[in-house]
């Protein structure tokens, strides 16, 4: 079985998805269990097929039905989406661990219970897809699924979520057919839909228009799936209304996952076409400086926790294009490890924002006073992932920038360092802010009502010392998500030289 | 009235829709001409898919050759995607009350003594049949079927193939659904366990590809299809097998999908206005 792992990855939890309805009607836990177990099973076989391709230093290539790559479709796995796939694995299956407490335990609701599984599931499969394909129109399909389940889980969200899901459905539909267009044009121009083959036969297409015109529709394409500037409309909403054990997930990996997808597009494909590349540069640069710089003057703006946490992500992306558009190695290298830490970091804010949710419903940050009494393994995540997203050294998020500093400063491009250094501070302001308002405020928590939940009547008594933790399922994730932006500080050379080096010099720069 | 400021929107709007149309006009001039033998998209893969779809595949429709078989990952998930939206609509709107549920309340709020009364669900539910469509639509019903059917196992030879014939037998659904009268009505279903229906049908799919795996192929590789024997022509004839097993598949989801949307649409319908 061990040449069929980058399918397993997606198959397994298909599997999983697809008879989950069957199983939860059998008995309630039983899909969500299928849905876990099938999440877990592509974990493991993410991180096998990741060691596999550092051993042996190549790409692993396979082919749907045993077709010829340029007649069918194939799943290409190399160093830099083959950790793309093991981040967004893991997420996933926390993701699903996380969500368990949020369900109704009335055994009538089950195809509620099955109905949100397969939702997770799929976003997990459709975002898997998107990393592991190797082919221009498997991408837009895997596009498609993530963008519907996103749909599902923003609508069944809070109060507001219908009206944040249908304006993403209208923005991410223009999103999608923005770069089918612009995969029409491109096989309109080559005749091919596979990357590779796409990338071989552009070679002599450098200055055709419509190579020109295919880039301009997939740089929007892109755009507005990752959320970058000026396309970033549907974002703040949706992440602030989603279902909000779903919400880590979509904020977390929903936005990473197209940017990986622009990076493979852009310095794969069209990496022999020069007009084109020199567009892209100039083009993204333009777009991540104004996004970094609004999105962290707008987080400034609000009191509400997720709406902070959105708008800052809007700023992060634009580190990630702000990585492409440096476009050395040192910048791909961070725009790469911005990808996974920032995945790491937002997901772990989001899941704060969860438990805060789950157990007092606070989603201001004004009631957050003196939560770390109440909830420490909540307020030390949060502590952790702000530091990381502010950029301080021992943790992810520095070590992200620092590269994309370096790849700026050898480019000469000293302007991308100081919006670098000016966005960090604005991040720090808004970050303390919300620190301030957990460790200064006067007891707020105190007084807000908890709200009763299944796992508390079981064990109603009340927890030593005053504490209300988490049931376990939420714990996991959140002390794994910490420890990952931990981990990814601490050892971000190794993951640099070992894993992503050979991989980012021979398909992106070569 | 609009007030100035709106105005000005409007007609930026009206601008970007008109520079739009005015671009996509000359992006028509940098397009291939439709037809023309000569362009990149008709003489590099498509050659090579006419030549040889006949030999590898015994399907006689080409374009049910690709979609099926050289790109049936693709459609594997074109599949997903219908049963997503299935999945979709019913957590979005499973909150919402039922119709049926909103009148009987409704009910016992103005009546609410008077015990074991029955309320009679033609109230309820709009229905427009009469004796003619009563009788009509059992005529209709199997005729839709065995059509759907048809287009079902025809999908190899010509236009047809698992997506229409799922949604033909929703038809057939469908019509028993809203045009007889309450009395004459055939069955009720679930929309909860038409998902489990859905979901079974695209699994049906995946395991058509998982199979090839056990017996040395890749996923969806159809030629190595552990049923040789019961199958003439070879690899070939097991292509053609995998096709029919994965149409089939797209059947059972399409049409339990397209059941689901319309029984979950139309309970929380209310078709009296007032």
């Amino acid at each position: 079985m061990m040449e069929h792992l980058p399918v397993l990855v997606i198959l397994l939890p298909l599997c999983g998805i697809l008879l989950c309805p069957l199983l939860s009607w059998i008995r309630a836990s039983w899909g969500k269990r299928a849905v876990m177990c099938g999440l877990l099973g592509a974990l493991i076989c993410a991180v096998m097929q990741l060691a596999q391709v550092v051993q042996s230093g190549e790409a692993i290539h396979y082919w749907m039905g045993g077709w010829m790559p340029p007649f069918g479709i194939e799943f290409v796995i190399d160093g830099v989406n083959g950790v793309v796939v093991v981040l967004v694995s893991v997420i996933s299956f926390l993701t699903a661990l996380y969500s368990s407490p949020f369900q109704p335990h009335d055994r009538q609701k089950w195809f509620q219970t099955a109905g949100y599984y397969v939702l997770v599931g799929f976003l997990a499969v459709g975002l898997l897809g998107m990393a592991s394909t190797g082919d221009a129109f498997n991408l837009y399909v895997f596009m498609e699924i993530t963008a519907l389940s996103g749909y599902g889980l923003i609508a069944i969200g809070e109060e507001k979520g219908p009206i944040a899901a249908f304006r993403y459905l209208m923005t991410g539909t223009i999103g999608a057919s923005m770069y089918l267009l612009g995969v029409g044009f491109l096989y309109a121009a080559t005749g091919t839909l596979n990357m590779a083959d796409l990338a071989h036969r552009l070679s002599g297409l450098a200055d055709s228009p419509l190579v020109i015109l295919s880039a301009g529709c997939l740089i929007v394409g892109f755009g507005i799936k990752m959320a970058l500037f000026p396309l970033h409309g549907w974002q703040p909403a949706a992440h602030s209304y989603a279902h909000p054990a779903a919400d880590p997930m979509i904020a977390g990996i929903m936005i990473k996952v197209p940017a990986y997808g622009m990076l493979r597009f852009f310095f794969c494909v069209f990496r022999e076409t020069s007009p084109v590349m020199q567009l892209f540069f100039d083009c993204i640069g333009v777009m991540a400086v104004c996004g970094i710089l609004f999105g962290s003057l707008k987080a400034l703006r609000y009191d509400t926790y997720n709406k902070i946490l959105a708008y800052s992500s809007i700023g992060q992306v634009g580190y990630i294009a702000l990585g492409f558009s440096i476009g050395n190695f040192y910048g791909i290298v961070g725009a790469v490890l911005h990808i996974l830490s920032h995945a790491c970091m937002k997901t772990g804010l989001f899941y704060t924002s969860g438990a805060l949710k789950y157990r007092y419903g606070i989603h201001v940050t004004d009631e957050m006073g003196q939560i770390y009494r109440k909830m420490p393994q909540t307020a030390v995540t949060m502590v952790v992932c702000a530091l990381s997203m502010i950029g301080l050294p021992p943790f992810a998020g520095f070590f992200s920038k620092w590269y994309l500093a370096l790849g700026a400063i050898e480019n000469g491009q000293y302007f991308y360092v100081a919006v670098l250094i000016l966005s960090s501070l604005l991040s720090a302001i808004y970050f303390f802010r919300i620190l301030e308002k957990l460790f200064m405020n006067p007891e707020t928590a105190k007084e807000m009502p908890v709200i009763p939940t299944e796992e508390m009547s079981e064990e109603s008594r009340p927890l030593s010392g005053g504490r209300l933790e988490l049931p376990w399922q939420m714990l996991i994730p959140l002390a794994a998500v910490a420890l990952a932006v931990v981990g990814l500080g601490l050892f971000n050379s190794a993951l640099v030289n070992d894993v992503l080096r050979a991989a980012v010099e021979e398909v992106f720069l070569g | 009235m609009m007030d100035r400021k709106s105005k000005i929107k409007t007609a930026g709007l009206v601008l970007v829709i008109l520079l739009a149309i005015a671009g996509g006009m000359k992006v028509g001039s940098f397009l291939p001409v439709i037809g023309a033998h000569e362009t990149p998209a008709n003489i590099y893969l498509s050659n090579y898919y006419i030549e040889n779809a006949m030999e590898h595949t015994h399907a006689a429709n080409i374009v049910t050759a690709v979609l099926a078989d050289y790109r049936g990952f693709d459609t594997l998930f074109e599949t997903c995607v219908l049963f997503l939206s299935g999945v979709g609509t019913l957590m979005i709107l499973f909150s919402k009350a039922k119709v049926k549920d909103k009148t009987l309340l409704k009910k016992q709020q103005e009546e609410p003594a008077e015990p074991g009364e029955k309320i009679l669900r033609e109230e309820t539910v709009g229905s427009y049949g009469g004796s003619i469509l009563d009788a009509a639509f059992r005529i209709i019903m199997p005729i839709v079927m065995v059509y759907a059917i048809y287009v079902l196992f025809h999908g190899e030879l010509s236009l047809g193939g698992g997506f229409q014939a799922g949604a033909l037998l929703a038809c057939a659904y469908l019509i028993d659904r809203i045009v007889p009268s309450f009395e004459s009505r055939m069955g009720e279903i679930k929309e909860e366990n038409m998902l489990i229906v859905a979901g079974i049908g695209t699994f049906l799919y995946a395991f058509t590809g998982i199979l090839p795996m056990f017996f040395g192929g890749n996923f969806l590789e159809y030629g190595k299809l552990p049923f040789g024997r019961l199958v003439q022509g070879g690899a070939a004839g097991l292509h053609a097998a995998g096709i029919l097993m994965i149409e089939i598949g797209v059947t059972v989801c399409v049409m339990a999908v397209i059941m689901t949307i319309l029984e979950v649409v139309l309970e929380r319908t209310d078709f009296d206005d007032d």
